[in-house]
């Protein structure tokens, strides 16, 4: 049985393990194109060798040049601020609304529902023009506010909860207004506890939506103060030059900083935190 | 007490008015706004954008690229995804560090990560051709080549995507009760048989989530096509969406751009509504009756 089990372990390690190998295969010749210089970049690619991962003359040059006259920590700290404004609003008016629609009955919800459905099959390339008249009457060109209140209410966010709300068992919400309990009261108390799991998706769904938009803050927030990262990446991806060390070191860090505030939300897909709560 | 009565029957409205309103005014007025645009010639309705569409050997072509990538693409990254996140499941020492890691080309912007892969997958000096050497098989031409080009995107777009689609399957697991995976194993049931007989059906509304979302994604999905291969090499990676921002933004001919999403809307609204109705099932379902059954005290 012992033996059995270290077997299962073993597989499973392996198979985790070559898929790493399949994950990281471009970040680390992404991490290790960064500690080139710029002519050393494509020099050892082929043949391929040791030196094809590991920089012969490691620099930090692009580094200390993105942060030092490229001011890239302005662009990030503008990311964080609007997508932090974005998930908490995002969370809370799609969750709010999702659980209207999962847990109430009421006239028009199915109209209402294929509405939200529809609204993210909508290619955002199609509607920018219009979307940019909308915003500039409410007087919010070149404001976070341009960039974070369009976002807020996403179909695909409020379908996320709307399927994992409607997997609780109706009685759940039907004891605590037996009780006298409000909505807010059995929003806050029953359902945001039992599904964790779910405001952690949806939250980074919402940061990495903004994370990686490009088209819309480039129209939208364009003076330097308020732009955001991958409108600050694409200054080293120019027309006819490429900056490539510093294209990859800007890549490196848009691509582990996000990291940082995955690891530790993802301790909260824990096994059993919904069944435990619903048997409680 | 009349007024407490009608309180509680507007209330489900005033909990979704907040999204509603704003999805009008920031999804559905813009939308229309180009609906429009696609049935208008100088000021009255026509059928003119269509017609001269539907007659554009161009628009057929693509129209064939879009159906190609999405049958062979989506299956492929909801399998892989699935896989992984049962993977990922597994309750080992260290588990959470190869989440993470897992996640990580999600974190990247397909821009980023679009221009990483296309220097790796460079056919004279990239690292992928110099590593296929190294084994002794011979050098491809991957994007340079129209038979290859389409496939390698949908390698890179499934590199990109699967780590993030797991994440999603990963939270529709963890709201299975363990409960009824003791049962099945009491019952004797192997780990496929577990998996396809109880954990699929018990995880269906949120399969259905990542089939519908990646779904529409795929159809949309442009910006790898527009880095990488400019639509290229003949026209073998020119999906509708970039025929369609390429008629917005390159040939200016906005009547053009949306009657192309306008016919890109109609595909994704059918496939959408097939799949909801076959995946999500129109009401309760067995597998929830089960679940809820298996939970009462």
């Amino acid at each position: 049985m012992k033996a059995n089990k270290r077997g299962t372990y073993a597989l499973i390690y392996l198979a985790l393990a070559a898929n790493v190998v399949l994950t990281l295969f471009p970040l680390i010749y992404a991490i290790a194109s960064s500690l080139r210089s710029d002519t050393e970049i494509f020099q050892y690619a082929m043949p391929f060798s040791w030196r094809t991962f590991i920089p012969v003359e490691v620099t930090f040059d692009a580094y200390r040049s993105i942060f030092g006259e490229y001011a890239f920590w302005r662009p990030i700290l503008n990311t964080f601020i609007v997508s932090g404004a974005a998930i908490f609003f995002g969370c809370l008016v799609n969750a709010v609304a999702a659980y209207s629609f999962a847990c109430y009955e009421f006239r028009g919800k199915k109209v209402l529902y294929l509405i939200v459905l529809f609204s993210f099959m909508i290619p955002f390339e199609s509607i920018t023009i219009p979307l940019y008249s909308v915003v500039d009457q409410f007087g919010w060109v070149n404001s976070f506010a341009g960039i974070i209140i369009p976002s807020i209410a996403d179909g695909m966010v409020l379908f996320l909860f709307t399927q994992f709300f409607s997997e609780f068992p109706k009685s759940l919400f039907e004891a605590a207004r037996m009780d006298g309990a409000s909505w807010a009261q059995q929003f806050f108390r029953i359902l945001l506890p039992l599904s964790l799991p779910v405001f952690v998706t949806a939250g980074l769904m919402i940061f990495m939506t903004h994370w990686n938009s490009y088209l819309w803050p480039l129209l939208i927030a364009r003076s330097p103060d308020i732009r955001t990262i991958q409108v600050a990446l694409s200054d080293f991806r120019g027309a006819h030059t490429t900056e490539w060390a510093r294209l990859y070191a800007a890549s490196t860090i848009s691509a582990v900083l996000p990291l940082l505030f995955f690891f530790p939300f993802q301790k909260q897909f824990v096994q059993g935190i919904t069944s435990t709560g619903i048997k409680g | 007490m009349k007024t407490k009565r009608l309180a509680a029957k507007t209330l489900p409205y005033w909990l979704i008015a907040p999204a509603i309103v704003l999805i009008a005014l920031f999804k559905l007025y813009p939308i229309m706004n180009t609906l429009w645009g696609s049935m208008n010639v100088d000021g009255g309705l026509s059928a003119a954008h269509f017609q001269a569409l539907f007659r554009d050997k161009y628009f057929w072509e693509s129209f064939w690229v879009t159906v190609k990538f999405n049958v062979i693409l989506t299956p492929l990254q909801i399998f892989l995804s699935l896989l992984l996140a049962l993977l990922v499941n597994a309750n080992v020492p260290g588990i959470g560090v190869f989440r993470t890691i897992y996640y990580l080309p999600a974190t990247m912007s397909t821009a980023v990560a679009a221009i990483i892969w296309s220097t790796m997958l460079n056919p004279n000096n990239g690292v992928i051709n110099s590593l296929l050497s190294f084994f002794g098989i011979d050098r491809q031409p991957f994007l340079t080549s129209d038979k290859q080009a389409l496939f390698c995107i949908m390698a890179i777009t499934t590199w990109i995507g699967v780590g993030y689609w797991m994440m999603f399957i990963l939270a529709g697991l963890k709201g299975v009760d363990a409960e009824v995976y003791s049962a099945a194993k009491i019952d004797g049931a192997g780990w496929l048989q577990t998996t396809l007989k109880i954990t699929v059906p018990m995880i269906r509304r949120t399969l259905a989530f990542v089939l519908i979302s990646d779904t529409t994604i795929n159809l949309l999905m442009f910006a790898p096509m527009q880095i990488i291969t400019a639509g290229g090499p003949r026209r073998s990676t020119n999906v509708l969406m970039y025929e369609a921002y390429k008629s917005y933004f390159v040939y200016a001919d906005k009547g053009r751009g949306d009657a192309i999403v306008s016919v890109l809307l109609v595909m994704i609204a059918l496939v959408v509504f097939l799949q909801y109705i076959l995946v999500n099932g129109r009401d309760d379902r067995p597998a929830r009756k089960k679940r809820t059954g298996g939970n009462a005290p």
